[in-house]
């Protein structure tokens, strides 16, 4: 897609894949923290990693099973743990505790089996042995994100406000909740094989900590969160190929630091002295 | 629906919480037409939170008949929340909450507008109305969560004044207001009701009331144990006597 700008093709199909993966996340990475649900982003991103895993021992497409698991926990976390009566918090508990130790023996046991290089690309992430589709699908992940902010824009706003009183003034509450899920599910289960299980977390919630120790109001936090995860994605795939050092995990360095730098920075920190 | 109908029909109507043994509400029946003050009093567990939130559709009807404006609560229970404004009780917002003033009194159109639809001209003049009635309109552009609670709590009172409720259901409405305040928002409430709007308060405080006949409805046990009308001057004597004293509730 970018090959005109940048004739490289592996840096290019890096760049595009990082670009489309951190704008989607950001995005959504708003939506997460503002709802205050980022253990649901957590327990989501490990049992998507679960699903790689357990795709890859069977030799089926890790992707694709990746996004079933993600899809079947978005299911449990939401419409099974309404209905079920267990409270959310005990429903991440245990699928967190189920998705971590499927995991972990599938991974542990591709090891034994000699499968360990494949398995290590699941927990960090591996930018430059990504198929063209899976860029498409990432890319096509990243327009559903935003659009999908844009047209729910005001339920969205509601839920992030208060669920119960955006429940009482007639929001629909459930469906465009549910559907913020699903959208989680994809995204990070499209996003795995490129950033890694243990990482994608980074990428959920620090662009979104960081927008707001500038931002004050939502719609200016959904721009500013994926500008800002697309600047720190590309620097990082530049920077990790140009010197050879693994991208994700670099990049997720440089999350950090631009965190650090932006709460410094804050002027939400800022005490005035002004007597009028 | 005619002017005449009663904008709130419960007939025999019972509530469960989700996992709850027992019904918190059991049995109520209750008639309110356009216009009514109705004080709902009670001690603490009586079910007042819970009849206001089931009027507003939030809490499931599991027994009985329940039809607010109009509307079956269980089956247009989106319609009912559109034109039931509901005030919660005890809110507060962190001080990074990313919304100004104007931003959480618009929120109380989007019910209204549906899916898809974005506001319009005719929903800022709303809002700006109903901010202007709470004098909160030089807050506007405020993040709410800077603004004390007194100031949050006229914001949520817009925020359900904004899309023109036939019923306001109000929570503990002063628990957060200075005595200004509270002379306030009570004429406000009684021009609303002059205007045909039903009030339903869940209150401890029966200094002010508006000067009208006002009905009173004592919970205890998830039941109605006194439905009557008075004077303003009589309400909390109504309440005690009838085993909801306002000192202990």
């Amino acid at each position: 897609m970018l090959e005109f700008i940048i004739p490289n093709t592996v840096l290019c199909h890096a760049v595009e894949a990082m670009l489309f993966a951190s704008v989607a996340c950001a995005i959504l990475g708003v939506i997460i923290t503002q709802i205050q649900i980022s253990s649901i982003g957590f327990t989501m991103a490990h049992a998507a990693f679960a699903g790689a895993a357990v795709g890859m021992f069977f030799s089926v497409n890790s992707t694709l099973s990746a996004v079933i698991a993600g899809i079947i926990v978005a299911f449990l976390i939401g419409p099974m743990s309404d209905r079920a009566r267990i409270s959310p918090d005990t429903a991440l508990g245990l699928l967190f505790g189920i998705s971590m130790a499927v995991a972990i023996f599938f991974i542990a046991y591709m090891q034994t089996l000699g499968m360990g290089f494949s398995a290590m690309g699941l927990l960090f992430g591996d930018v430059i042995s990504l198929y063209s589709h899976e860029i498409w699908m990432l890319a096509g992940i990243s327009l559903v994100a935003v659009l999908f902010v844009i047209v729910m824009y005001k339920e969205i706003t509601g839920i992030i406000f208060n669920r119960r009183i955006a429940e009482s003034i007639g929001i629909r509450v459930k469906p465009v909740y549910y559907a913020t899920l699903f959208i989680i599910a994809f995204t990070v289960a499209l996003s795995l094989p490129l950033i890694g299980g243990l990482l994608i977390y980074v990428w959920l919630v620090t662009p979104a900590a960081i927008a707001l120790q500038f931002c004050s109001r939502l719609s200016a936090m959904f721009v500013v969160a994926p500008v800002v995860a697309a600047i720190v994605s590309i620097s990082g795939a530049v920077a990790g190929l140009e010197y050879s050092f693994p991208v994700a995990p670099l990049t997720a360095v440089f999350f950090s630091v631009v965190f650090l730098v932006s709460v410094a920075l804050s002027p939400k920190r800022r005490i005035s002295f002004r007597k009028s | 629906m005619s002017p005449q109908d009663p904008v709130i029909r419960l007939e025999n109507v019972y509530t469960a919480y989700e996992g709850a043994d027992l019904p918190t509400l059991a049995g109520i029946s209750l008639t309110v037409n356009r216009g009514e003050y109705v004080v709902i009093g009670g001690p603490n567990g009586a079910g007042k939170t819970t009849l206001l939130e089931t009027i507003n559709g939030m809490l499931p009807v599991t027994h009985g008949n329940a039809t607010i404006c109009g509307y079956d609560i269980r089956n247009d229970g989106i319609h009912v929340r559109c034109r039931v404004g509901y005030l919660i009780q005890n809110f507060a917002f962190d001080p990074l909450t990313p919304f100004t003033v104007e931003e959480a009194v618009l929120m109380g159109r989007f019910g209204i507008l549906g899916l898809f639809r974005k506001p319009g001209a005719e929903d800022h003049n709303a809002v700006k109305a109903a901010m202007e009635l709470l004098k909160i309109g030089d807050l506007a552009k405020k993040p709410i969560g800077q603004l004390s609670g007194g100031q949050q709590q006229k914001v949520l009172l817009a925020q359900n004044l904004a899309r023109n409720p036939d019923v306001l259901l109000l929570d503990e409405p002063f628990s957060n207001l200075d005595f200004m305040a509270r002379d306030a928002i009570n004429g406000l409430l009684s021009d609303l009701v002059a205007r045909g709007v039903t009030v339903l308060i869940v209150s401890h405080a029966f200094d002010d009331l508006p000067d009208c006949r006002i009905r009173v409805v004592v919970m205890q046990d998830g039941r109605i144990n006194l439905d009557t009308t008075c004077r303003p001057e009589e309400v909390a004597s109504t309440v005690r006597n009838a085993g909801g004293s306002p000192a202990n509730a």
